[in-house]
């Protein structure tokens, strides 16, 4: 989750979104190099008494200063694409799990051995125990079992929302009418949350998402539980 | 228009790799789009002979530009055959 102050991307919790922290950072170092370059120029710029009126072209210059960028968008668009092909790639999920959003709420539907639904309601903020995480705690979380491929069938059943959960590099539009699909891999157990990510009206800031990651076996009782 | 770049080039060495980049990058883009269009399976191009061919894919066929970790000779179809 967030915590306060917070500057950089969350930890990583399934492989997609550490290779997209590498690929941030990366890019943002590339970005940090050109701006310091040109805040230094700028400076220099600014404080020289030296000057020259009489420049008529520069092509050493301008040679640089084409072959230079040119082989820096190389250099971020190769990985990034990588990533994207990565992202789509087969992966044989080992379980389904249905989400449909609400005006304002998900429900989750696991129907791939019983018939377990549920809906999922942010706990309002008078209800929280101590310690808990202000518009971001739910009263039924979506348990699943961590370290296994598991496809994300999602869509709503009115509005536009957005299905997103940071940790793991997920965001998934709900479109009324249309079922989208993600796949999520967690690679360690723990609660992982994420908040709707489309407008919806008046509650949009209050329908998060908790993914309860748990081992298969605390999994299977939860499930047959639930039921 | 080739003239023309080549005239510019005459008078601004400077140009020819922005020239190079840019044609590269031209190229690159009208050739993808090409790629898509002659093997994407969501394109049927000959509806008499091959219509649906979106239909016929294999789990072996490789439709997409590009892989990195998937091994497509190993994975078998999911669903029943019809």
């Amino acid at each position: 989750m967030a915590y306060p102050f917070q500057l950089g991307l969350q930890d990583a919790t399934s492989p997609i979104m550490e290779e997209l922290l590498h690929f941030h950072d990366h890019t943002l170092m590339i970005v940090f190099l050109i701006s310091s370059l040109i805040l230094y120029i700028i400076s220099l710029m600014l404080t020289t008494k030296l000057t020259h009126t009489s420049t008529m072209d520069a092509q050493e210059v301008e040679t640089v200063w084409t072959i230079l960028p040119a082989i820096i968008l190389i250099l971020i668009a190769l990985p990034s694409l990588r990533i994207l092909y990565m992202m789509d790639e087969i992966n044989n999920p080992s379980l389904t799990v249905k989400t449909m959003g609400h005006q304002w709420y998900w429900s989750y539907e696991y129907t791939d051995y019983e018939d377990l639904n549920f809906d999922s309601y942010m706990i309002p903020t008078q209800e929280l125990k101590p310690g808990e995480l202000r518009l971001l705690e739910v009263d039924n979380r979506v348990v699943l079992p961590m370290e296994m491929t598991i496809r994300m069938l999602i869509s709503s059943e009115d509005v536009l929302h957005s299905w997103a959960v940071p940790s793991l590099g997920l965001k998934t539009d709900a479109i009324p009418g249309r079922l989208n699909q993600t796949t999520l891999m967690a690679m360690r157990p723990g609660l992982y949350y994420g908040q709707c990510s489309e407008i919806c009206g008046s509650n949009h800031s209050f329908m998060p998402i908790v993914l309860e990651m748990v081992p298969l076996s605390y999994f299977e009782t939860w499930s047959a539980l639930m039921v | 228009m080739l003239s023309q770049i080549i005239g510019q080039t005459k008078e601004h060495p400077a140009l020819i790799p922005f020239f190079l980049f840019i044609g590269a990058g031209g190229t690159g883009a009208a050739m993808y789009v090409l790629h898509l269009a002659l093997f994407n399976p969501d394109i049927s191009w000959d509806r008499k002979n091959n219509p649906e061919f979106w239909n016929k894919l294999g789990p072996n066929d490789q439709y997409k530009f590009y892989l990195v970790n998937v091994d497509y000779s190993k994975l078998k179809k999911g669903g029943p055959d019809f």
